[in-house]
């Protein structure tokens, strides 16, 4: 097979992880052309990335440069083959000066001495490029702001002289004076020959920077088409997909439940607009968004893990209403929260399961000096792992040793423990296996019957759509549209979901 | 791998071996002694045990301290110094004011606990490297200890060494029972109290123990004041053994009281450790030095051997809990 017209050809490449990721993807895409790829969350669009320059290798398929046979398996055998990626996750060493992260990938021996003038003289171009001509190159990248640091990465990737670009979200920090700047120095690339791959959830972008777009979901290319044809709606059909019937693993919503969290103009650091919204005893409340959108910030707002700006956080109760300010009044007020990153902010994996279950609320294991009781710790928790069904070989089994999806249910036991009355769920599911995540939403659904509030970030909408009762949308850190059961449809909620990442002047209106 | 050898373990059917295995530090404690006794005459004697008994307290009330702060994740690097600081305050209080012991004592264990309190406020509070910290009030308490003690040896006598002077021939002085005592608190507290559990939920995962409720700079700063706490009360038991105030005591202490934790199986990494662990270190190193001594090894060997031991006992910790 030989496709000498060809910058980059990918044949049915496939890729797991858990779960399939990329299925039998096909993409051919010729010199000098801007390709744009799309797709909701988790559809495989940066997994494909880092497929072609080396960062993940495929499971099945195959790829050609330029019609060889390419098959890189780390990101120096990419550049060297003339390919290099701007990554999502920011790859810039926090201690090292601009110039010298913008020429960590370019210097051609690893021996070769750094020229600091030189060094200095290159950046600046490149620099000057992007837009960034204020910054001095010897500035230390770890001052930088995000859209600057954005910029010096973007910066880093134009200085290889690849011929082929691969930019993840390169525009997610940028302001639309800046993104466009961008776009006009990709175009120019393109002018001359350089292929690029264009990802974002900006989809006005890439309508208008992109000749062509690819459109993945679940893992396959649902559609490549000339942008001229397309239209943001049509996108995002494409990628929701045709709407299924969800069955409803619950009755409506009793709306003459009492209140039980109120949240008024909410303000963090990492959410500077003014979040509102309330909850009511017994719902289990959806909130969806694009990554990056600001879902958990919004959790670790209400749970007190960020400072606050303004506004505030109230649970109501029989008794009156309680502010929460920190994660030991939220604790104290009834609020759990299962964080999305498990091992960083949720488990003590060199630590019991005992430990793990009960370390938030000790009061319950301990007599009133402080004084633990081991025998009570082992009954309560050996009760709750009965419960969730927790596979283990008992309570004082390693937590490392446990499966995700049952270090997962042991976060729940460890709410449940404390008595919890309101769960801040942050992608429950993600990283569990298939039957794992069936009890994790039966158990879920059952707390709910018990009383129990819910509030769920997740990446899936499916899964949103069958647990919630409402769903709230977040959008670029902002707070947009609020779905009941009714009138929710997957186009509708994912509309929402990039309505804050059009260009201005332009709105995406899908019914 | 655990897994593989683990079960090896137990198909062999070895469980003689798993015993030892699982208290690795006694049995090693014990072939110590053991070794010593066949190759010396005299190290099973007396004498041995008093030489051993004066020099046990004032480092293992450190190393209990040590080890909080190493389980809780952090490193207090100023213990020794702020042992001759404590010495210092005692030695120049009954000297020089011609305050009681007991008041004396006092005020030295009070100056610990304000250099721990310094220490946790600026390592905990204000998110300073606790490395960096601890290792400026290493030099900060030194400098106060020569200060107080006119940077000159102060006397003290028979008043304060009551404290350390055994009862009878028995070789057991108030110094020893204090320090034993407090072995037993502390790996109580550790072990089966909420405080212990904060330290170790901190030490394990600092972020984790945030969403659980636990405040780990409250914690990070406890620990600190009373390993701080503890230093000044081995100020006044190396005060009590020498009958003086020496402005040089505690010399690498410090270096002392991390070798002993970690012989006993404390992780530098936070989150793992035991008191009993580290009094079991303290004296595999202090029975150590004084066979060494014994059996006519010289002191630049000896210190080659001790190092070569602190080495050994990371890898068979590494091995057995990867």
């Amino acid at each position: 097979m030989f496709f000498p017209n060809l910058r980059i050809v990918a044949k049915g490449i496939c890729k797991s992880f858990a779960a399939p990721v990329l299925r039998d993807v096909d993409l051919e895409i010729p010199p000098g052309c801007i390709h744009g790829l799309v797709g909701e969350n988790g559809a495989g669009k940066t997994t494909l990335a880092k497929i072609i320059v080396g960062l993940e290798s495929a499971d099945v398929g195959s790829l050609f440069l330029d019609g060889q046979p390419y098959r890189p398996t780390n990101t120096a055998e990419s550049l060297g083959a003339g390919v290099a990626i701007c990554a999502q996750e920011l790859s810039l060493v926090d201690d090292l000066s601009i110039a010298e992260n913008i020429l960590l990938h370019t210097s051609t021996s690893s021996l070769a001495w750094i020229r600091h003038k030189s060094a200095n003289e290159r950046a600046l171009r490149v620099l000057d490029v992007v837009g960034l001509e204020s910054a001095s190159p010897g500035f230390r990248v770890g001052k930088l702001s995000l859209a600057e640091k954005q910029l010096v990465e973007i910066a880093k990737t134009l200085a290889t002289d690849a011929k082929l670009l691969v930019l993840d979200e390169p525009t997610s920090a940028l302001t639309a004076p800046q993104a466009e700047r961008l776009h006009g120095i990709l175009r120019e690339k393109a002018n001359h020959g350089v292929t690029v791959i264009y990802i974002s959830h900006r989809l006005g972008d890439v309508l208008s920077v992109c000749d062509r777009v690819s459109v993945l979901r679940d893992g396959k290319v649902r559609l490549t088409e000339d942008c001229g044809a397309l239209s943001e709606k049509a996108l995002i059909r494409e990628m929701a997909g045709a709407d299924a019937d969800f069955d409803a693993l619950r009755r409506a919503s009793e709306s003459a439940a009492p209140l039980h969290l109120t949240v008024e103009g909410l303000r963090t650091s990492k959410l500077p607009h003014p979040i509102s919204f309330s909850c009511r005893r017994g719902e289990i409340l959806g909130i969806a968004g694009l990554a990056g959108s600001g879902r958990t910030e919004l959790l670790n707002a209400v749970f007190g893990l960020d400072k606050r700006l303004a506004g505030s956080v109230k649970i109501h109760k029989e008794g009156g209403t309680t502010e929460v300010r920190n994660p030991r009044q939220a604790i104290k007020s009834g609020i759990g929260l299962v964080a999305e990153d498990r091992s960083r902010d949720g488990v003590f994996r060199n630590q019991t399961l005992a430990f793990n279950v009960t370390v938030a609320e000790l009061g319950r294991v301990s007599d009133r000096t402080g004084r633990l009781i081991r025998s009570k710790e082992a009954s309560a928790v050996g009760k709750l792992i009965d419960a969730l069904r927790v596979q283990s070989n008992g309570v004082h089994q390693k937590m490392r040793e446990l499966s995700g999806g049952n270090q997962q249910k042991s976060m729940l036991a460890r709410w449940i423990h404390c008595g919890s009355k309101l769960l801040l769920l942050d992608e429950p599911t993600r990283g569990v296996d298939v039957a794992a995540k069936l009890t994790i939403h039966e158990e879920l659904v059952r707390l709910r019957d018990a009383g129990i509030t819910i509030i769920a970030v997740s990446s899936e909408l499916e899964e949103l759509q069958s647990l919630c009762d409402r769903i709230l949308v977040l959008s670029n850190r902002r707070l947009v549209a609020e779905f009941h059961r009714s009138d929710w449809s997957q186009q509708r909620i994912l509309a929402a979901a990039f309505s804050e990442y059009a260009r201005e002047g332009t709105s995406v209106t899908v019914t | 791998m655990t897994l593989e050898r683990r079960q090896f373990v137990t198909e062999s059917g070895s469980r003689v071996f798993r015993v030892l295995e699982e208290n690795l530090i006694f049995v090693s404690l014990l072939a110590i002694v053991a070794f010593f006794g066949l190759i010396s005459d005299s190290f099973l004697s007396l004498t041995t045990l008093s030489t051993l008994f004066n020099q046990l307290p004032a480092l293992t009330v450190v190393s209990i301290g040590m080890t909080l702060v190493l389980i809780s994740g952090g490193i207090d690097l100023s213990v020794g110094s702020v042992v001759a600081l404590s010495a210092g305050v005692i030695g120049a209080g009954m000297s020089l004011f011609g305050l009681p012991l007991p008041l004396a004592a006092c005020f030295g264990i009070l100056a610990g606990t304000l250099a721990g309190l310094a220490n946790g406020g600026l390592g905990a509070y204000l998110r300073l490297p606790i490395f960096i910290v601890t290792l400026g009030m290493l030099e900060v308490a030194r400098g106060l200890a020569y200060l107080v003690t006119d940077s000159q040896t102060v006397y003290i006598g028979a008043k304060i060494q009551a404290f350390a002077i055994p009862w009878g021939g028995s070789g057991v002085s108030a110094s020893i029972l204090v320090a034993l005592t407090l072995v037993v608190t502390f790996e109580f507290l550790l072990r089966s109290t909420i405080f212990g559990r904060q330290i170790v939920a901190v030490g394990s995962n600092e972020s984790a123990a945030e969403v659980s409720g636990i405040d780990p700079r409250r914690v990070r700063c406890t620990v600190l004041v009373i390993s701080g706490l503890l230093a000044g009360l081995g100020g006044l038991m190396n005060a009590a053994y020498l009958g003086s105030a020496d402005p040089n005591a505690g010399l690498g202490l410090e270096l002392s009281a991390i070798a002993a934790a970690v012989i006993g199986g404390t992780s530098l990494m936070g989150g793992r450790g035991s008191v009993i662990g580290a009094f079991v270190g303290v004296l595999i190193v202090s029975v150590l030095q004084i066979g060494l001594a014994q059996i006519g090894i010289t002191e630049p060997t000896k210190r080659v051997i001790t190092g070569a031991v602190i080495i050994l006992a990371v890898i068979l910790d590494r091995w057995r809990a990867p």
